[in-house]
């Protein structure tokens, strides 16, 4: 009963503080999509081909994000049946913008308009281990083109 | 020139905006539905296979796991009660036909507990408490055949039977979840699944320890007055029917009332032997000498 209860504590604590963490999270990543707007961020191997001369450097942006008691459960019991695995999934989304936003901050403090041959990398830690809260990373990297002075 | 632009990120679409306790709760309720669903199918299952295992067998497990009700040493007298329940279980039992290779075995336990019960491999425990509330044989004789009767039904292995299916299908089922909060959830529903006998098995006993009683006596007078004990002792806080693993005390009454009604009473109630009432007047007479 006892460890009922202690399951419970931490499952609702887990939702009400990952539930207001996410809700603030992806207002501030539009916010700051918004803000970051004019560096632009491309997939493309090479720069388009009206650039000019141009100092390149790379730059990167990295996020580990935890989950949350509620979301471990969630996901647990979606291991039993199959599917979307939504609780990650937003997550995930978390991560992924916010590492690219992290890699445009660097570009923009850089003076940098672009970013070409953007890359996106994930990892999950304390991966396998039972019974620890997990947390992924994801690592966005690209480079740079910065206008000459 | 080209111009370049980074549309907005889409939203709603990598993740769903639905909300989160929703998808939980379906998965929970279908978890659990479905783990329910197995378990239940899983022990009815024991349950029908487990009366197969030979009584042979089931003394083996019994004397394996003995350790956790050590003989007591009994005293003179309580040898000699020991005894006399003994003989009257072999005179309850004479005119049944008993299974092959199945062994009784009354044991007389101290202690002020009000209870008796059955157990693997024959084990019949009567606390003394229990042995001093009886207002007379035939009631003693009633609570016997109820433990009895349970044995003969094989319902102690029935219940082990259940009881091992369904931890180890909770354990498989732990396995294959990957997460530890599920883990510990589906330990906690196993506590809760180890239940003794069902409320079916309680009402087979007792129709079954009647129509012993009726056999012996001629009568099942005095059956109904077992009941009148247990009542006694469960006077705080009743608890619906539903939770409780022994039918209500004044059903089992009913059912005592209406067997007596088909069945031709003849005799007399029979009273407990004098070591018994010896025991009490002395007890009596100490009190009053204080």
């Amino acid at each position: 009963m006892y460890d009922l209860i202690v399951f419970l504590v931490l499952l609702t604590l887990g939702y009400g503080f990952g539930r207001v963490a996410e809700a603030r999270h992806f207002k501030s990543i539009r916010e700051r999509e918004q803000l970051l707007a004019p560096v632009l961020a491309f997939s493309e191997r090479l720069p388009p081909p009206s650039t000019t001369a141009r100092r390149v450097t790379l730059v990167g942006g990295n996020v580990v994000v935890s989950v949350d008691y509620f979301k471990q459960v969630a996901a647990g019991l979606r291991s039993l049946f199959g599917g979307r695995v939504m609780a990650f999934e937003s997550l995930l989304e978390r991560a992924r913008r916010e590492a690219l936003l992290r890699m445009k901050q660097e570009a923009a403090d850089l003076g940098a308009a672009m970013v070409i041959n953007v890359k996106l990398e994930t990892s999950s830690i304390s991966k396998g281990s039972k019974g620890q809260v997990g947390a992924v990373e994801v690592y966005a990297y690209g480079t740079a083109l910065i206008e000459l002075s | 020139m080209t111009s370049y632009e980074n549309r907005s990120a889409p939203e709603g679409i990598n993740y769903s905006q639905d909300h989160p306790l929703k998808d939980f709760g379906l998965l929970l309720l279908a978890a659990l539905g479905g783990l329910l669903a197995l378990l239940l199918v899983l022990s009815a299952l024991a349950g029908a296979m487990a009366p197969l295992i030979p009584f042979s067998v089931e003394r083996q497990l019994a004397e394996s796991i003995s350790s956790q009700f050590p003989a007591a040493s009994l005293s003179g007298t309580q040898q000699q009660k020991q005894e006399y329940l003994r003989n009257l279980t072999r005179e309850l039992v004479a005119q049944e036909n008993l299974p092959e290779g199945l062994e009784l075995t009354v044991h007389y336990m101290p202690g002020a507990i009000v209870n008796a019960f059955a157990t693997l491999g024959g084990h019949v425990y009567i606390y003394e408490g229990l042995l001093a509330e009886m207002p007379s044989e035939n009631a003693l004789a009633m609570v016997l055949a109820h433990e009895v009767a349970h044995i003969l039904h094989r319902d102690p292995i029935t219940a082990l039977g259940r009881g091992v299916t369904v931890s180890l299908a909770l354990a498989s089922v732990a396995g294959v979840a990957n997460s530890s909060a599920v883990e510990w959830l589906l330990q906690q529903m196993g506590l809760v699944t180890v239940m003794s006998f069902t409320r079916d098995q309680e009402r087979a006993a007792d129709a079954r320890a009647l129509e012993i009683l009726q056999a012996h006596y001629g009568h099942v007078m005095g059956a109904e007055s077992i009941f009148a004990v247990f009542m006694a002792q469960e006077h705080d806080g009743e608890l619906p029917e539903m939770l409780r693993t022994h039918p209500l005390s004044a059903k089992r009454v009913q059912a005592v009332e209406d067997y007596a009604e088909q069945h031709e009473q003849q005799g007399i109630l029979t009273p407990l032997p004098e070591f018994e009432a010896a025991a009490e007047e002395r007890s009596t007479t100490t009190g009053e000498q204080q």
